[in-house]
């Protein structure tokens, strides 16, 4: 029978290990599909013209069918999750900040974030080591507000929380004058209940005067 | 609808052994059509192939191909995208040098329109509409006896409408037709024959695989029209000029369809 098949002919073709359909063959992939070149070989299809090119240049991996199953055992996710050293400073950034003055243009390629400007800048100051590691973050923020970008703190809401909380503590004696004002109203209730029916009549007629 | 492939009387005026030489000569060289200058790696990372789904797509046997997640994110790793990619255009400019019919498949629709003027300008075929069950597998009763399948399918994206994969792949496997496909985090890479892992979904990647898909087939065709003149030149004999169709390649007749019975053919379908 002629054959054509590849540039080493096919003695090699007998050779080869029988996979099983569950075991990648132990030899590395065959050169060709091993049902294409049996079809081939019995005469069945005719010798198809991609077959000495797959012959010449292999896939990396062999197309052949794997089960798809869910891993079993504990979920070993294979796949590491990337970070860098900046996030650190960039998740505090979000955290403070918010999105930042700027929306992200990504349109273009090599686009600069307000956050990655503040990132390098934070580096940048870190390298120089003349600040602390507490007032780094001030410190850049001063130094950005100083290049022109203006970063405005998230959280409107909490800062009036904060200053609301901040009102009732700063006067205690102020509190303490509406303590008693509010012990004397109650012990005037306590009064008023045990004279109910004269006060009563005089209280109905009383809202409407006219 | 079939092409007819061109006959055997066309290349007369070549002996056999040359014949042969034209099609075993470009095999002997690991990159004959120069693929690899077609695109570098900043090329694949500005058109965002990188870009996969989010954790909770991803397929298990992509996992291989994914370099990293970065906040929920897959990043595919472009390394092997490139490797991948070289050898896939590698085998489309071999398969499209000989004269084979190539398929470029997607069920995409918002890029639908690119694929079939993509499949156009390289004077090939495209199906992007729905998928009858036997297309491949039952092409004689489709079409009528003596068509010729296609000897290769690309996949511009591996999934059909509702995210299962396409029938045309398991197909392709059953009727032994080799596959090129682009394979996102969330596509099974089993069957496709020479897969390549990067983003099917953001049209700055689709556009950029179309492009390279067209260069390297015009390419390899236009290889194969200029290799004969260019072996008749080298070996000085050029009265023995063979005679180009309007096909405008050379070629043995293909092989017949697979049960064996060879078709009468007559005209010589220009691209």
């Amino acid at each position: 029978m002629d054959d054509h098949c590849g540039v080493n002919g096919l003695a090699w073709l007998e050779e080869q290990p029988r996979a099983l359909g569950w075991i990648q063959s132990v030899s590395g992939p065959p050169l060709v599909p091993r049902r294409t070149r049996n079809l081939v070989r019995l005469g069945l299809l005719e010798k198809p013209l991609w077959l000495d090119v797959y012959a010449a240049l292999p896939p990396l991996r062999e197309p052949v069918y794997r089960v798809p199953r869910p891993r079993h055992g504990g979920a070993r996710d294979p796949i590491a999750p990337i970070f860098y050293r900046e996030d650190s400073v960039r998740a505090r950034f979000y955290k403070v900040y918010g999105n930042g003055p700027r929306p992200f243009d990504l349109t273009q390629l090599n686009f600069k974030s307000t956050c990655q400007r503040f990132v390098e800048k934070y580096n940048e100051l870190k390298e120089e080591g003349k600040i602390e590691e507490e007032k780094l973050f001030e410190e850049t923020g001063k130094a950005l507000l100083a290049s022109g970008i203006l970063l405005q703190r998230r959280g409107v809401d909490k800062v009036a929380q904060q200053e609301q909380q901040g009102a009732g503590s700063r006067d205690p004696a102020l509190q303490l004058q509406l303590q008693m004002v509010l012990e004397e109203l109650q012990e005037k209730r306590k009064d008023g209940k045990e004279q109910p029916p004269e006060l009563a009549g005089a209280q109905k007629e009383n809202p409407c005067p006219s | 609808r079939p092409r007819q492939p061109a006959g055997p009387a066309v290349s007369a005026a070549c002996t056999p052994a040359e014949d042969d030489k034209l099609l075993t000569e470009p095999l002997s060289h690991p990159d004959f059509f120069s693929v690899k200058e077609l695109f570098t790696l900043k090329d694949l990372f500005d058109a965002r192939v990188h870009l996969g789904h989010k954790k909770g797509c991803r397929h298990r046997f992509m996992e291989p191909y994914i370099f990293g997640c970065r906040l929920d994110q897959d990043i595919i790793d472009l390394d092997q995208t490139m490797q991948h990619l070289q050898l896939a255009l590698n085998f489309t400019a071999h398969v499209a040098y000989r004269g084979g019919i190539i398929l470029f498949v997607s069920r995409k629709r918002q890029f639908c329109h690119l694929v079939e003027s993509t499949a156009r300008a390289c004077g090939e075929y495209a199906h992007t509409r729905y998928w009858q069950g036997g297309l491949l597998t039952n092409a004689h009763v489709q079409f009528g006896p003596g068509v010729r399948l296609p000897d290769l399918l690309v996949f511009l994206s591996t999934l059909n409408n509702v995210f299962e994969p396409h029938v045309a792949i398991r197909d392709a496997a059953k009727m032994n037709i080799p596959t090129v496909g682009v394979v996102d985090t969330n596509c099974n890479p089993c069957l496709i024959t020479y897969p390549i892992p990067g983003n099917d979904d953001s049209p700055a990647a689709v556009e950029l695989y179309c492009k390279l898909f067209r260069m390297t087939i015009i390419r390899a065709k236009d290889k194969r029209r200029h290799m004969p003149l260019l072996q008749f030149h080298g070996t000085g004999s050029a009265s023995r000029a063979p005679a180009l169709g309007t096909a405008g390649w050379l070629g043995k007749g293909p092989p017949s369809p697979v049960h064996g019975d060879p078709t009468a053919v007559t005209a010589v379908e220009g691209l």
